[in-house]
């Protein structure tokens, strides 16, 4: 298994006033090459267990193994580091930054990773071609469509060729041809292997037919109907 | 490990390249701002060590030891006959009388020099003639009634292009002539710019001081290392005169200067101060679209060490940039335009401004005291409060 989540908790602000339990014994796993969709209303805990998925903060309680790594006892620098060669991102509203270039985001992540300029420039190239969009490689961000920004997201997301691929709510701001595109994307993505789980509760990604499983969250919890 | 540790400090410093060039208004604001309290400090710096460095280049023709009479605490007229009793003391070159008072000239409302002595009396090497620019000094033999030597500002208040002939009051009224023989070196500015010398005789007339007596006697030693001593043993031959010797003289010009250029330095490190709490202020705080590109930047693999090293790095380019541009524009302004900002605070307000020419060294000691007063609490005014920043918890960047 790529994911293993058992009995997973996270709290925040633990033993303060302000005290949130995000999520209760999550069991989890899912297997390398898989598509699964975390759904659920907003607040119901699905970027929280995304962000543990992710490797961005390890659980208060449970354990949570990422590519064969537990992360109850990493600290920080280790989850970063791990994070860095295992999950890509793709965000609600993809974050990219609007006065950088096209290029200039999709190579963000390889900067700490000490990668030449010539091998980023070289990768991104490679990925632009790939979704069609070389010609945009040096426009500025915030000058290009939203379907166009779509695929700079995910060639980010795969510059570092990560195994793993978490999406938080990617259709959210999408109409629906972008959002089916989105995901015949993402289609391709798990035919080359990747495993990718998304947070949503867009009917467009849970019932399309790559989804292998979806897993209802609620209160903080897996809802089993 | 080195060469990838390198790498990625050079993306890192492309990255704070490229976020000051996105934040180009801003990077150039707080770049102007610190440059220019830079140009303040360094300004002040270096004038003040040019200043310093011209007086004591002057003063190599100053008397090694003056003397003059006190009474009640103030200055009064010395006796030429005090001369006489200095003969026992060994190693006394020359004793040559002088009188050295100011002229107010009542219709340019300026105060002029006069200095008046025996310039054929001098002993050699202190005739002043390696300052004139053009002219020369009366050699012994030669007829000195009437002449005088000035400076540069006095040509110009005298209205002297043309001619070279003036004429002062004496305290009855009645004119004195007297007939240009020298000017000045302007690289003597900072002593002579107001300077009017004549001879001895002349200025007597002219200031109606009676025969007999001087109002300084200047002593020129055979050994310059025996200044001191000498100026021992004068002062016991003669107790009621004050003994001023030249290092005594440099060492005033240096407080002086050194008092000025540290009253207007403590003004300029407050102003100093205020742009380093607005730095930090600035630093400590961050806009929506920052703490977004923070988290951006975490969830993407970016350390909290990577993000203070941006931070680093885009301070040590902005103050370095600022270093650079208020150090080189101090320079200009001190060598080219004279300290045009700072003249009237460190040299007075004389009416009779000498315009200088001041070349200042730039010692490596000074440099570093600016990059340490400058630079380095900019550095820590926006690197500390940036830890903070940096800990800007990565999942802000997800969604609810």
């Amino acid at each position: 298994m790529l994911i293993e989540l058992s009995q997973v908790s996270k709290i925040y602000n633990q033993g303060r006033a302000n005290e949130v339990r995000a999520l209760t014994g999550i069991d989890l796993t899912v297997e390398q090459g898989s598509m699964v969709c975390l759904k659920g209303p907003s607040g119901s805990g699905k970027s929280t267990l995304l962000a543990i998925i992710g490797c961005i903060f390890p659980p208060t309680s449970g354990k949570a193994a990422i590519a064969e790594r537990q992360l109850a006892r990493l600290p920080d620098r280790f989850l970063t580091l791990h994070r860095r060669e295992t999950i890509g991102f793709i965000f609600q509203r993809f974050n990219i930054l609007p006065e950088l270039t096209v290029l200039e985001n999709i190579t963000l992540p390889l900067l700490p990773l000490g990668v030449a300029p010539k091998e980023r420039r070289q990768r991104a190239h490679e990925l632009l071609e790939r979704f069609g969009i070389s010609h945009r490689a040096l426009f500025p961000a915030g000058q290009i469509s939203g379907g166009e920004l779509q695929r700079v997201a995910i060639a980010r997301a795969l510059i570092n060729n990560q195994p793993i691929i978490l999406a938080d709510e990617p259709t959210a701001h999408l109409d629906t041809t972008l959002s089916r595109e989105f995901m015949a994307i993402m289609l391709q993505l798990k035919a080359a292997g990747k495993t990718i789980v998304i947070a949503s509760h867009d009917p467009l990604v849970f019932e399309h037919p790559a989804i292998d499983r979806t897993v209802t969250i609620q209160d903080g919890r897996i809802h089993v109907p | 490990m080195a060469r990838h540790n390198l790498e990625k400090q050079l993306n890192i410093l492309e990255y704070a390249l490229s976020s000051l060039w996105r934040h180009r208004l801003k990077s150039l604001s707080v770049l102007l701002v610190f440059g220019a309290v830079i140009f303040l400090l360094a300004s002040f710096q270096m004038v003040t060590q040019a200043l310093s460095d011209k007086a004591k280049q002057v003063l190599v023709h100053t008397p090694e030891i003056t003397l003059q009479k006190m009474s009640a605490g103030r200055q009064e007229a010395i006796p030429l006959a005090y001369g006489d009793k200095l003969a026992g003391i060994f190693g006394i070159r020359r004793v040559v009388p002088r009188i050295w008072g100011y002229y107010f000239d009542e219709v340019r409302l300026a105060n002029y020099t006069v200095m008046g002595l025996e310039v054929a009396e001098m002993p050699e090497g202190a005739r002043l003639d390696t300052t004139l620019a053009k002219g020369t000094m009366p050699r012994p033999g030669d007829d000195a009634q009437g002449w005088a030597v000035i400076g540069y500002s006095i040509t110009n208040a005298l209205d002297l292009a043309g001619r070279d002939t003036f004429s002062l009051f004496r305290p009855d009224l009645s004119l004195k002539p007297f007939v240009v023989r020298g000017e000045f070196s302007r690289d003597t500015d900072i002593l002579t710019n107001d300077l009017i010398v004549m001879n001895l005789a002349d200025a007597r007339d002219l200031f109606a001081i009676p025969a007999g007596l001087v109002t300084d006697l200047c002593v020129y030693v055979a050994n310059p290392t025996e200044i001191e001593t000498i100026a021992k043993k004068i002062s016991e031959t003669l107790p009621g005169v004050r003994v001023l010797t030249r290092p005594q003289i440099q060492k005033t010009y240096q407080v002086v200067f050194g008092w000025r250029s540290g009253f207007g330095s403590i003004c300029l490190l407050s102003a100093l101060a205020a742009f380093v709490i607005l730095a930090w202020d600035k630093a400590s705080g961050l806009s929506p679209e920052e703490r977004r590109e923070i988290a951006i930047l975490k969830i993407l693999g970016w350390e909290t060490s990577d993000i203070l090293a941006v931070r680093f790095w885009e301070s040590v380019i902005v103050s370095g940039l600022a270093c650079l541009v208020g150090m080189t524009a101090a320079y200009i302004h001190v060598v080219y335009y004279a300290a045009s900002l700072f003249r009237p605070v460190l040299m007075g307000w004389s009416v009779l401004r000498p315009n200088l020419h001041l070349l200042p060294r730039l010692a490596a000691g000074d440099i570093l005291l600016i990059l340490a007063f400058t630079v380095l609490p900019y550095l820590a005014a926006t690197v500390i409060p940036a830890w903070r920043s940096a800990t800007v918890p990565a999942d802000s960047a997800l969604g609810g």
